[in-house]
């Protein structure tokens, strides 16, 4: 059973700048009490998540929304297990498989191959596992002779069939998808929206933050708006994307 | 609506699971560290045994000039230089690279969970590859020069075990102070470049008279006895294994204690 469980989460980013960087202006600071280096301190506290109570269970697949910067990403990175929570907490069971940055563990100078293996690895899934699972992973994206090219000459299309395709070989429990995933084209979208269905079924739980209402109508069955870090609004997918549109009408 | 909601670790359960886990994945920063060492030698032909060629290089270079200006015969002082330089240049290379060794991983880290030891025994692995590389130097200038080595030298395995698992708490410890602090890296240059100096390995130790025998205080020179003493035949000076012991087990409680505190907090910092 998969579930992702949040209370009264937050995330606080420190924004280290200038002098709080340096050991030596914040050793000079200590022993002066702040009056030689004044800027030691200057950091700035970025709320980017602020209070957020949500129950993600079996089966939702939740669509997040909300503006640049109002948190969709850093939420993600939360329920991948990458940022801890300044407060509040975080429950998780399932096994994670997050799509954040299609060129994570990618070499640019291997090629398509290699890079299925190298990409593989920082999912934790071991080259000989991998090694298996190639031709099956090769024949998803399509890309067929372009496979042997190194990577550096791929399309950011094609980086995403490649990314998809690995990220998915192994169906995961809990699913989380950044945005990237809309500059895939129609026919690959279709393709990768079926494989999602044959893992997203009772069992398993998506989260996919995007700007097309499109893909969010189609690939989600929750949403949630996100504005400046706080949950907004939480319902049905369609509910959520007229509440977002509303927003943005008010705002016009 | 009530769900039970799963027990919480705390932070030294999770730091030390992330060691354990770091420990298990050996496939993985191995693959990693192998696939590093490919990236920097790309194109040349003779991969990472340039350096053991610009090593050899050296040796004979300073060898000649140096065995005249401290009146040794170069048949002694060409061994002690050699192990010196090769053991010297791994440990003060770790020490060095080690504060990129979350910096580095920046784009893993910010992407994928995993555990933070990892990218440490990355860091420490990869600079062993290297040591291997230049370690072929050593028997070959052993033999020419026939130093006369038995069973005992054996003892550089533990040595050299020792030596890996200090690199594992330093890469920890000066991987999250760079990550903090980015002016340490540079400071970490100039002090090992300092130690590196103060510390026998172009002259040797017999020169410093009845001081010789506290030469084991400096860490540096109680990590390249431990290995180059047994390589030359010889035992290394009394307290270079206690220093060395006592450097590590302080070095991984300290650094336990603050990877335990603060480990959560790398993902911010870098």
């Amino acid at each position: 059973m998969a579930f992702l469980r949040l209370r009264n989460l937050s995330v606080e980013f420190p924004v280290y700048q200038g002098g709080s960087q340096s050991l030596k202006k914040m050793l000079v600071a200590a022993t002066t009490q702040g009056n030689l280096a004044r800027d030691a301190m200057d950091r700035i506290n970025v709320r980017a998540l602020n209070d957020v109570t949500l129950d993600i269970e079996d089966g939702d697949r939740l669509g997040l929304i909300g503006a640049n910067g109002a948190g969709k990403t850093t939420l993600l990175r939360v329920l991948a297990g990458i940022y801890s929570p300044s407060r509040g907490e975080l429950y998780s069971s399932g096994r994670v498989s997050a799509l954040l940055d299609v060129s994570v563990g990618l070499n640019p100078e291997a090629t398509g191959r290699e890079n299925i293996i190298l990409r593989g690895m920082y999912m934790n899934i071991h080259p000989r596992e991998m090694r298996a699972r190639v031709d099956e992973i090769a024949e998803f994206t399509e890309l067929g002779p372009y496979l042997d090219m190194p990577t550096r000459t791929y399309s950011s299309g094609m980086m995403i069939r490649l990314g998809f395709a690995v990220s998915t070989c192994i169906p995961p429990e809990i699913l989380l998808m950044d945005e990237w995933l809309s500059a895939g084209d129609a026919s690959f979208l279709e393709k990768a929206q079926r494989r999602m269905e044959t893992f997203v079924g009772s069992s398993s739980i998506l989260v996919l933050a995007s700007h097309s209402t499109d893909l969010l109508r189609k690939w989600c069955n929750r949403g949630i708006l996100l504005q400046h870090g706080r949950i907004a609004a939480e319902g049905d997918i369609n509910d959520i994307i007229e509440a977002y549109a509303g927003a943005v009408a008010l705002r016009a | 609506m009530s769900i039970d909601l799963p027990k919480r670790v705390s932070p030294s359960a999770a730091a030390w699971d992330d060691l354990v886990e770091g420990m298990s994945k050996s496939w993985m920063w191995s693959a990693m560290a192998m696939q590093d060492i490919r990236m920097r030698y790309r194109g040349s032909l003779l991969g990472p045994f340039w350096l053991t060629i610009s090593m050899v290089i050296m040796i004979a270079a300073m060898g000649l000039i140096y065995s005249r200006l401290f009146n040794m015969e170069i048949n002694r002082y060409l061994p002690f230089l050699t192990v010196g330089l090769v053991i010297c240049n791994f440990v003060s290379t770790v020490i060095i690279e080690v504060c990129q060794t979350f910096l580095s991983a920046q784009n893993v880290i910010t992407q994928v969970r995993m555990p933070f030891s990892v990218h440490a025994w990355r860091t420490v692995y990869r600079n062993l590859i290297v040591l291997a590389h230049n370690m072929v130097i050593v028997p070959l200038v052993l033999i020419i020069f026939r130093v006369s080595v038995d069973w005992t030298v054996i003892v550089i395995v533990p040595a050299l075990a020792v030596l890996t698992i200090n690199g594992i708490w330093i890469s920890i410890l000066l991987g999250m102070i760079s990550a903090r602090y980015r002016d340490v890296p540079p400071i970490v240059v100039s002090l090992v470049q300092v130690i590196f100096f103060i510390t026998p390995i172009f002259w040797p130790p017999e020169a410093l008279g009845i001081w010789m025998q506290a030469l084991p205080l400096n860490p540096l020179f109680a990590a390249v006895d431990v290995v180059r003493a047994p390589l030359l035949g010889a035992a290394p000076l009394t307290y270079s294994w206690t220093v060395l012991l006592l450097v590590t087990v302080v070095g991984c409680i300290g650094t336990f204690a603050l990877f335990a505190k603060f480990r959560s907090r790398i993902t911010y910092w870098i």
